[in-house]
C-alpha cells in the first residue's frame, strides 16, 4: 500500500536531518540495502543543499511517497535557474550535482509548477533481499 | 665499594652497551638480578621464570631505589605486548601507532603503580592498564562529537557485522538485517550509522587491512601502488580547485563511486576498510568539495579538470 509522507520546514541546514531521519526510517522499511539508502543520503543532501543555496527560500516542502519498493522524493517549490541547471546539466568529468544525481538515484524528474518547479528523485529498491 | 661494584648497582643492566655484551649483573647482585643478554630482549624470548624474575628485579630497582634506567628497560622490554594489544583495536579507525603511544601511557601507568607488595606479575598487571587506555582513547578521542557509550559500541559491533554480511549475502545488507545480526532494533541501527559520521577517519598512513603491522604499507603506498585507473584519475584531478583540496584516497574513493559507478561495498572491499568508512569517506569529501566551492564562489567547484563547461 502506497504511503505519503509531507514535511514543511524552516529552508535552513537544519531540514537535512530531518529529511535524513525520515529516508532512514522509510529506507528500512523498504529493506533498502545499505548501500541504497546511503546513496539516498547523498543525493537528497546534495540537492538540498544546492537548493537552499541557490533559491532564498523561507519554507521547504518535501513529499516522500513509498510504494512497492519505490521511494519518491519531491522537493520543492524552487524558481532559481542556477538550480534547475545544476541539476540537469553535466559536463564530462565533473562530479557535479547533476552527476551525483545520476550515480545515486535512479530518477531525476522536473514537474514544472506554474513558473516554478519541484525536483523529484526515485530511487527504486535492488540488491536486498528476494 | 669499588668503581666495578659501583657500575653495577647504578647501572646493573649496562643499557648503554650493544646487545650480547651486557651482561654486567651476576647472581650475586644485592637484589638478586638474573643474567640478562641485551636492554632490548624481548621478555616473550626468555623462559616465563627468567621473566618474572627480570620483571621484579627491574621494579625493585625502580620502586625501591629510584633508578629511572630500570623503568625504561621495563617500557621498551614491555612495548611488544603494547603492540599487541594495540593491534586487535587498530581495525576501528584509529591509526595504530597512535593507538601504541596511547598503549604505553598505560604501561607506564602500570608500571609506576606496581604494587611489589601484591605478588602478581607484571603482564597481569599491565594488560588491563593498557587496553584500558586504549578504549578510554576510542571513548573520548575517537569521536569528534561526543556519542554515548552505547551507541558507540553499537556503532563498532555494525562495521564488524557488515564486514561479514557482506560476503556472505553477496550484496549490501539492509538495516533489518543488520539489526538483526547486531541484536539491535532498527532504529537503533540507524541512529548509529548516522552517528558514525562523527567518528575520526583513520589516517593515509594506517595499513589497508587494518592490521598496521610494520611490514604493512601504508594505505597511501597501496593506492598508489596498485591502481592504474587511479594513476589516470590523479592525473586528471590533482589540480582542479576543489579536488585539490582533497587527499589521495579521497579522490580515489569518489572516482571509483561517481566515475566508475562501484557501490560502497565494492569500493569497500577494493580498498580493504569498510563499508561505514567508506561511507564516511565520500560524505567527507563532498563536504569539502562544497566547502571548496563556497570559499571559490564558484557553483562548479567539483569539477576535476580546470575548464569551463557551461
Amino acid at each position: 500500500m502506497a504511503e505519503r509522507i509531507d514535511l514543511e520546514m524552516p529552508a535552513t541546514l537544519n531540514a537535512l536531518s530531518t529529511v535524513r531521519m525520515v529516508l532512514g526510517g522509510l529506507g528500512a522499511r523498504l529493506d533498502f540495502s545499505l548501500d541504497d539508502l546511503d546513496d539516498l543520503y547523498l543525493a537528497t543532501d546534495g540537492l538540498l543543499r544546492t537548493a537552499l543555496d541557490a533559491d532564498p527560500l523561507d519554507r521547504l516542502s518535501v513529499e516522500i511517497l513509498v510504494d512497492d519498493g519505490v521511494l519518491r522524493f519531491a522537493a520543492g517549490t524552487f524558481r532559481s535557474a542556477r538550480l534547475r541547471a545544476e541539476v540537469t546539466l553535466h559536463a564530462e568529468d565533473i562530479l557535479d550535482l547533476c552527476m551525483l544525481l545520476r550515480r545515486t538515484v535512479d530518477e531525476v524528474l522536473l514537474e514544472d509548477e506554474g513558473g516554478a518547479y519541484r525536483i523529484v528523485l526515485v530511487k527504486r529498491r535492488k540488491g536486498g533481499p528476494a | 665499594m669499588s668503581a666495578a661494584d659501583e657500575r653495577r648497582v647504578s647501572d646493573p643492566l649496562d643499557l648503554e652497551a650493544p646487545p650480547g655484551q651486557a651482561r654486567v649483573s651476576t647472581a650475586e647482585d644485592e637484589d638478586g638480578a638474573p643474567a640478562h643478554d641485551g636492554p632490548a630482549a624481548d621478555p616473550q624470548g626468555r623462559g616465563r621464570d627468567d621473566s618474572e624474575k627480570l620483571d621484579q628485579y627491574l621494579l625493585r630497582r625502580y620502586h625501591l631505589h629510584g633508578d629511572r634506567r630500570a623503568r625504561e628497560q621495563l617500557i621498551t622490554m614491555y612495548l611488544p605486548l603494547v603492540r599487541s594489544l594495540a593491534r586487535r583495536y587498530a581495525s576501528r579507525g584509529e591509526h595504530f601507532d597512535d593507538l601504541v603511544q596511547v598503549g604505553a601511557i598505560g604501561l607506564i601507568k602500570a608500571i609506576d603503580r606496581f604494587d611489589l607488595s601484591r605478588g602478581v606479575e607484571l603482564t597481569t598487571y599491565a594488560t588491563p592498564n593498557i587496553v584500558g587506555e586504549i578504549k578510554r582513547y576510542f571513548r573520548d578521542k575517537g569521536w569528534s562529537v561526543r556519542v554515548p557509550r552505547g551507541l558507540q559500541e553499537l556503532n563498532i559491533r555494525l562495521n564488524k557485522v557488515i564486514d561479514e554480511l557482506v560476503p556472505k549475502l553477496q550484496r549490501s545488507p539492509t538495516i533489518n538485517e543488520l539489526a538483526e545480526a547486531a541484536n539491535a532494533t532498527p532504529e537503533e541501527v540507524l541512529e548509529a550509522l548516522e552517528t558514525s559520521q562523527a567518528y575520526n577517519s583513520v589516517s593515509l598512513q594506517a595499513s589497508p587491512n587494518g592490521e598496521g603491522g610494520e611490514d604493512d604499507a601504508g594505505l597511501i603506498d597501496y593506492l598508489g601502488g596498485e591502481e592504474e585507473a587511479y594513476d589516470t584519475m590523479e592525473d586528471r584531478t590533482t589540480l582542479a580547485p576543489g579536488f585539490a583540496k582533497l587527499d589521495k584516497r579521497e579522490r580515489y574513493i569518489l572516482h571509483l563511486r561517481f566515475f566508475e559507478g562501484q557501490t560502497q561495498s565494492q569500493i569497500a572491499e577494493r580498498v580493504g576498510i569498510s563499508q561505514m568508512h567508506v561511507s564516511r569517506l565520500i560524505r567527507r569529501s563532498l563536504e569539502k568539495l562544497r566547502e571548496e566551492i563556497g570559499e571559490l564562489d564558484n557553483p562548479q567547484i567539483m569539477r576535476p579538470s580546470g575548464d569551463d563547461h557551461r
